[in-house]
């Protein structure tokens, strides 16, 4: 691990300096083998995506400029998958639902929420809250789940995301509110159950 | 803003930053008035970053050691 920033690296790198090129892939291969993973659900395809991502990478390293690299790469290998995950899928028009809140017929709030314990910034998560949370990402519709995990979790931006999945902002917005509630009616339900444990 | 079903649908707006200024201070006012409301907006803000934390992957070893060793192979001059 060295202390150099990611743009002295890349400055090394594009002289052919493959160590710092190494130390770059060694700060982004998580966040790029995760995008692909969480997008694509096999180890093997997420792995073979991050090949193709950091190969292509190094290759085109003169059209990058600044510090951008992890999030180039990063942007690339969503796109990888993407366009993969396009190749795969059967077509699929069947209605999934969604979890929402629930309201009374004067549309006022009729559940309480539980005692969220306060996570700290950096602390690790509670395995039970990471599992219930991995189960609950799962069952979201594939367009919700997409946009959720793009954006909340692997950090792209609407317009980034619009570019990928083709669809406009708008929608993007309005799926990824309908991803967060359930989400949230999710970690929600783990504390209430915690909550009432002896 | 009337009802806590209007709030919600606009949490997403708001907290973005988006809502047009007569929106924004009906939902506030609203906020103001509906403790539920105020629960579900601070729990809806922490959910994002709680899953953030729970779904980031990790390239397990095998993998980031062959990724090297590709690499390495297609890098070298
Ligand atoms: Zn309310």
């Amino acid at each position: 691990m060295s202390d150099a920033s990611d743009e002295e690296l890349l400055r090394r790198a594009r002289n052919n300096d493959t160590a710092a090129f190494e130390e770059l892939v060694g700060r982004s291969r998580d966040r790029v083998f995760g995008v692909a993973l969480r997008i694509l659900h096999s180890e093997a395809e997420a792995a073979e995506v991050a090949q193709e991502t950091f190969l292509s990478a190094w290759r085109s390293l003169g059209q990058l400029s600044g510090d951008q690299f992890s999030h180039w790469v990063h942007r690339i290998a969503a796109n990888r998958a993407l366009m993969r995950l396009r190749h795969q899928k059967v077509a699929n028009q069947v209605e999934e639902s969604i979890e929402s809140p629930k309201f009374n017929a004067r549309g006022s709030l009729i559940e309480s929420v539980a005692d969220w314990a306060p996570t700290a910034e950096g602390a690790s998560l509670d395995a039970e809250l990471r599992r219930a949370i991995e189960e609950a990402s799962q069952s979201l519709p594939e367009s919700a789940r997409q946009v959720f995990l793009l954006h909340d979790v692997e950090g792209l931006d609407y317009q980034q995301i619009s570019e990928i999945t083709k669809d406009s902002v708008a929608a993007l917005k309005s799926r990824l509110h309908r991803a967060r509630l359930a989400m949230r009616a999710a970690i929600d339900r783990f504390y209430a159950e915690k909550g009432s444990e002896p | 803003m009337h009802t806590c079903k209007e709030a919600i649908e606009l949490l997403a707006a708001y907290l973005d930053g988006e809502l047009p200024p007569a929106q924004k201070q009906a939902l506030e006012e609203h906020l103001g008035a509906c403790a539920p409301c105020v629960d579900f907006v601070a729990t809806y803000r922490q959910t994002p970053g709680l899953c953030k934390k729970a779904l980031e992957a990790k390239m397990p070893k095998d993998l980031a050691d062959s990724l090297s060793a590709f690499l390495r192979k297609h890098t070298a001059a």
